[in-house]
């Protein structure tokens, strides 16, 4: 056993991780990550607008009046996520080629917007239609911005600029520097928006749509639950290297989610980040909360014991490297098994419990750090069955992981005997 | 002696940093310990720090992490896993110790 896991960390993940690590979708992962706050806070007012209270209560009457107005914060931040997303994008890229990380961010902006043709309105003027900057255009967001900022890099590595005197200030030389490569993404952008009439959008939505469809249903949702444990079994953080490919897609449910309750029509996706947080990472990755609770009340040994007692506060709060670490499980065969199997169990369950209407679908984003079943209600606009959810998967954790820890604590006994009696 | 922690989220290094702190405490060392994410760490780095230590977890981000420090002359080195727990301060305050020479 223990080869085994030697030889899947030297041959897979190891080397996944480093792909991982790829510059462009580091950009990606770094420029999503950074847009997570307007998300969050944006999403709180659709708990507002519809509060989980009875219809005749006076608040609920209120902001049935008010529904359009509070929503103005969300329509302004989450409804257009990929707006802050590509200047995220652009400006992390641009930083990892050592170029101006605003220019990079400022270009990615120009290129994502001119895939949006805006429109005349009477008595209004220009807009901008704003669906295409939600969850929508999120796609097209990162592969525009990539290209803005390719552009950007290869104008300054092969000198393509203008060139300035030396008396010239310098911050005068450096938007003179930019006139090249913005002039080569805006005519090419103009081009295939304009000129040619493409709507980028429409596009990749249907190249997309299959994936969008396979994340969304029971194998897509155990997937990267699987793999999430995997890499921590090796003691790599999961969520990082499978949430660097998955987490557009994640953040493009919670938007089309956010954006149905908004619109009152059904929430349509079980599966955005929220999910997974919320019912599946109780007590972070592999779902250990359970675990503790063996710790904490079932142990007989010292080190566990102890262990417990540190680990159940940070544990709380969905922060549990003092328990992968210190029990521990990475590269420990008997406390793998349970570690991986918890979240697809209690994966499977939540989804059921989704699709069949037991609890609300996710549509908020209450940050990583809340207990779960405070971050389960809030996530799902008030729906107190979550929470009821999230006692149910504490639960399946502590029953799968207490035979495993008996079984491991019995070698920690072991030892400790051995250590007293070594040293007495 | 200042030491910047580097994890994910720059909040399971906080918990670790505490052990260490401790640990130090015992030596009769003064450390000043700051965790940060991996995002974070290219601009904090170059705040005059002693040493960087690496969480376990990020360590496919080491490469790129140990380039960062180099450019702003920080030694950076990985924390060991077993060092990486809230019991590990005296491993981990000895890898310290180590780091800085």
């Amino acid at each position: 056993m223990d080869r085994v896991v030697n030889f899947l960390d030297r041959y897979f993940s190891g080397p996944v991780a480093r792909l991982a690590e790829q510059r462009h979708l580091r950009a990606i992962r770094d420029g999503v990550i950074s847009a997570l706050p307007f998300i969050i806070i944006g999403s709180f007012f659709l708990i507002i607008a519809f509060p989980p209270v009875p219809a005749d209560w006076a608040i609920a009457q209120w902001a049935k009046e008010h529904v359009l107005e509070i929503l103005i914060p969300y329509r302004l931040t989450m409804f257009i996520m990929s707006l802050y997303i590509a200047y995220g994008i652009g400006h992390n890229l641009a930083k990892s080629y050592n170029v101006d990380p605003l220019a990079g961010a400022q270009i990615a902006i120009a290129a994502y917007l001119l895939t949006i043709a805006p429109k005349v309105m009477d008595g209004v003027g220009y807009v901008l239609p704003m669906t295409n900057l939600g969850g929508h255009g999120l796609f097209v967001a990162m592969l525009s911005s990539i290209f803005a900022v390719e552009i950007l890099r290869i104008c300054k590595q092969k000198n393509i600029t203008i060139k300035m005197p030396e008396q010239v200030p310098p911050s005068l030389i450096r938007s003179f520097e930019a006139l090249i490569p913005v002039a080569i993404v805006i005519v090419l952008m103009t081009m295939i928006t304009v000129v040619l009439g493409l709507d980028l959008h429409s596009l990749v939505d249907k190249l997309v749509a299959p994936l969008v469809q396979a994340g969304d249903s029971l194998p897509g949702i155990l997937i990267p639950v699987f793999l999430i444990t995997f890499f921590w079994a090796f003691g790599i953080h999961g969520v990082s290297i499978v949430g660097t490919i998955a987490r557009p897609l994640w953040e493009v449910y919670l938007a089309k989610n956010a954006e149905a309750v908004a619109a009152g029509e059904t929430i349509p996706h079980v599966a955005p980040e929220t999910f997974y947080q919320w019912f599946i990472w109780i007590g972070g990755s592999g779902a250990t909360l359970g675990l503790v609770i063996c710790m904490l009340f079932f142990s007989q040994s010292k080190y566990s014991r102890t262990l417990g007692r540190t680990a159940v506060v940070p544990g709380i709060f969905n922060i549990n490297e003092p328990v992968i670490f210190g029990v521990p499980i990475v590269l420990n065969p008997t406390m793998i098994i349970p570690f991986v199997l918890t979240p697809l169990i209690t994966a499977t369950l939540s989804y059921f419990a989704t699709v069949l209407g037991f609890v609300n679908p996710t549509y908020i984003m209450p940050p990583w750090t809340l207990p779960a079943p405070i971050g389960a209600y809030l996530a799902t606009g008030g729906d107190w069955r979550a929470v009821i959810l999230v006692f149910i998967n504490i639960a399946i954790s502590f029953v799968v992981y207490f035979p495993f820890f008996k079984m491991y604590e019995k070698k920690i006994l072991e030892q400790e005997k051995m250590e007293e009696t070594v040293g007495a | 002696m200042r030491i910047l922690f580097v994890c994910s989220a720059g909040m399971s290094s906080a918990i670790v940093v505490n052990a260490l702190k401790k640990e130090a405490e015992k030596n009769g060392i003064e450390m000043e310990v700051l965790a940060v994410s991996t995002q974070e760490f290219g601009e904090e780095v170059k705040k005059g720090w002693d040493a960087a230590m690496v969480a376990p977890q990020v360590r496919h981000r080491f490469d790129w992490l140990k380039k960062e420090a180099e450019a702003a002359s920080v030694p950076c080195d990985l924390i060991p896993p077993q060092a990486y727990t809230p019991l590990g301060g005296p491993l981990l305050f000895q890898k310290v110790k180590e780091l800085v020479g």
